[in-house]
């Protein structure tokens, strides 16, 4: 699970790593309030401030999600033009309002689950501010990587001082004049990170940039602060991270993925412009029917995985959700009978059958566990198709497909 | 022969006296694996389908000689049960359980080398020798005695291609669930060469999948000092970017590791037989026995 801007440094600030104070609003809270939350909030930030939409994509700044404002006209205009905005998708349901930083530098620090190490990395970039990943391509040399041991030498595990001074060193070698005090401010900062990756079952604790900004109240007259974050955390992990389950549910997700949920199926949606829904009893299999329908240059709309043992009512809920979606215009079914029998998913399809939610046709493929019983239940239900094996399963879809203008493209 | 666990083994269920956990042995005695312990903490003394219960792993490893260890119990708990069997000494773990944080399974990764412990999953069907022994939880009926070896990030898969070789008369040494999280005890290239050392296996399948590199690893491995023949089958291709299929390693990273294409290009270059799709995995495998 991925958080926004404004959760990752609440994470952050919980923490122990700089950030500037901000205020976060929600659009309803702007509905209810009124404008005297957005000029209660510049009261406390001050100007000039900087408006900026909290949506789970990069490149907010070049959608215009990011502006500045110098006194309570400007911010109120700025808020309520980035509130309701669509980027790359994403609909803006929030803004957070922070100060405008005065900034010298910008790196790039994070920690992330290395899974060729499993270890987590330190990724240390002098270039930041810029997508890491665009950075890895074209200046790799800029890109410093540092795994870190979790069953470390000295017994304690995570940030030692040595990896710190390397990258403090790889810093003053490059901008000569930032001072030395800059290296324990970095340490600190490098340690509250790897601190809130390990307690948060993190994947990724992301600064970008980390900032050397003007501070006059700071000695040197300048301090690091996290300018923006990216934080996502482990899902098989937020349960026990009890401080999420709010913002978990607040998340905007599918429809159908809700209602999947309540049955305990995965549906996971794939191509917008595809016309197949598949259902099958477990992801490798899900995987490996994906592939050999695309090669058939038919496309996938949506896939649901039953997991093990769906019993003939849970199944009719599978085939009610799934064809639920208007653009899906049938229906694949590709069941490996071991814990999940095959007379149980027939029985599935007849239940939909008889109470009206077979409204389109369906093939269906099962192998395994009562496969006899399973072909007597299905023979003659109307709108389904029975095909022995894979391959011929997917060759009576390209016949469907055929049949129906829009998949023939 | 065979590779990780046959008659010999005798095996530790930790969350014996679960719902899973009991339904498991049950099958597992049944196809004859010697289930010597169980453990559930607090449930010491208990007995479950006359298997004795323990305290603790290291009091079921004392009292029984104990071998190999499977973990039933929920995820949550997976960490502590897998480090408990590590520190207790037993050579083979293997864990089921999925949605396992994968924080603790690197935790359990590092430790396992450290100590020296193979550590099997999380997210398998264990492992199972066919008319020897099964640890896990795979339908045993499917599977039959024969000599292709077989190792697979996914059950399903797995499952297909093994019903498929068995109703052909084709047979198998050894199956091993390599699991389908981020970070799997032991990967294909822990595997290989344990199959390549079997005699009884002539054929090596490797199901594998997007994400990671873990196939790469292999192919490198493969075209090192793997002389018997490999078939592989990459599933993925085509899921949709960047959203894992419920497995959770199944995702390629934004720098683009991970993808199918590399996978099938680095193994192809290694010599190993690319298959399509699970049956023709089958035709692959018939192709190689028929040439020996």
């Amino acid at each position: 699970m991925d958080l926004m801007e404004y959760k990752a440094k609440e994470l952050f600030e919980s923490g122990g790593v700089p950030v500037q104070s901000f205020v976060h609003i929600t659009a309803r809270e702007l509905e209810e309030k009124g404008d005297g939350i957005l000029i209660e909030a510049a009261r406390r930030i001050g100007y000039p401030a900087v408006v900026k939409a909290q949506v789970m994509t990069g490149g907010r700044g070049k959608a215009g999600g990011i502006r500045f404002a110098e006194n309570d006209g400007e911010l109120v205009k700025c808020a309520h033009d980035i509130i309701g905005m669509d980027i790359k998708g994403h609909k803006v349901r929030s803004i957070m309002i922070v100060g405008k930083a005065e900034v010298m530098r910008e790196f790039y620090l994070s920690v992330m689950l290395d899974r060729i190490t499993k270890c987590p990395m330190i990724i240390f970039s002098p270039s930041g501010g810029v997508d890491i990943e665009e950075t890895a391509k074209s200046t790799p040399e800029n890109i410093l990587k540092t795994p870190v041991m979790p069953l470390s030498a000295d017994m304690k595990g995570g940030v030692a001082p040595y990896h710190t001074s390397y990258i403090a060193g790889k810093i003053s070698e490059r901008y000569p004049d930032i001072p030395k005090t800059f290296q324990k401010e970095l340490g600190d900062i490098l340690n509250a990170l790897y601190g809130l990756f390990i307690k948060n079952d993190c994947m990724l604790c992301e600064i970008n940039p980390l900032a050397l900004c003007k501070d006059e109240s700071a000695e040197n007259g300048m301090r690091l602060i996290a300018l923006d974050g990216k934080v996502s955390i482990d899902d098989s992990a937020v349960k026990r991270q009890a401080w999420l389950a709010d913002y978990a549910s607040s998340m905007p997700r599918h429809p159908l993925t809700k209602e999947a949920e309540l049955f305990n199926f995965l549906y996971i949606p794939c191509d917008g412009n595809g016309d197949i829904a598949v259902m099958s009893n477990g992801s490798g299999m899900l995987m490996s029917c994906i592939d050999m329908i695309t090669r058939e240059h038919i496309y996938v709309r949506a896939v649901l995985d039953l997991g093990g043992g769906a019993t003939a009512e849970r199944i009719k809920e599978a085939v009610r959700i799934i064809l639920s979606d208007e653009d899906t215009h049938f229906l694949f079914i590709n069941i490996f009978g071991g814990i999940t029998r095959c007379d149980e998913v027939a029985g599935g399809i007849k239940l939909a059958y008889e109470s009206g939610r077979l409204t389109k046709p369906v093939i269906i493929r099962f192998e395994g566990t009562n496969k006899a019983k399973g072909l007597d239940i299905i023979s003659g239900i109307p709108g389904v198709a029975y095909a022995d094996g894979l391959i011929e399963g997917v060759a009576k879809l390209k016949e469907e497909a055929a049949s129906y203008e829009h998949i023939d493209r | 022969m065979s590779i990780l666990i046959d008659k010999n083994t005798r095996l530790i269920v930790q969350g014996i006296t679960g719902r899973e956990g009991t339904f498991h042995t049950e099958q597992m005695l049944e196809y004859g694996t010697h289930v010597v312990a169980g453990v559930t903490p607090g449930k010491g003394g208990m007995e479950v389908l006359g298997v004795p219960v323990f305290n603790t792993v290291r009091e079921a490893a004392e009292k029984t000689g104990a071998n190999a260890s499977v973990i039933f119990v929920p995820a949550a708990h997976m960490m502590s049960g897998a480090l408990e069997s590590i520190d207790a000494g037993i050579p083979l773990v293997i864990t089921i359980a999925e949605h396992v944080p994968v924080h603790d399974m690197m935790r359990v990764y590092h430790y396992a080398r450290l100590k020296n412990t193979r550590v099997i999953g999380p997210n398998s069907f264990g492992i199972i020798s066919p008319g020897k022994s099964k640890a896990g939880f795979m339908a045993h009926r499917i599977f039959m005695p024969g000599s292709v070896g077989l190792m697979s990030r996914s059950a399903t898969n797995c499952y297909e291609t093994v019903f498929m070789l068995t109703n052909a008369g084709i047979g198998q040494s050894t199956c091993v669930g390599i699991g389908g999280d981020m970070i799997a005890g032991s990967s294909f290239s822990d595997i290989l060469p344990l199959f390549e050392e079997d005699d009884e296996t002539k054929v090596i399948v490797m199901i594998g999948e997007i994400g990671g590199n873990e196939e790469e690893l292999a192919a490198v491995l493969i075209k090192k000092r793997i002389t018997k023949p490999v078939i592989a089958l990459i599933a993925g291709k085509n899921a949709p970017k960047g959203r894992s299929m419920g497995h959770a390693g199944a995702i390629v990273s934004a720098d683009g590791t991970g993808s199918a294409d590399s996978k099938i290009r680095a193994l192809s270059e290694a010599g190993v037989i690319i298959a399509d799709s699970t049956a023709d995995i089958v035709s692959c495998v018939k192709k190689q026995l028929l040439s020996e």
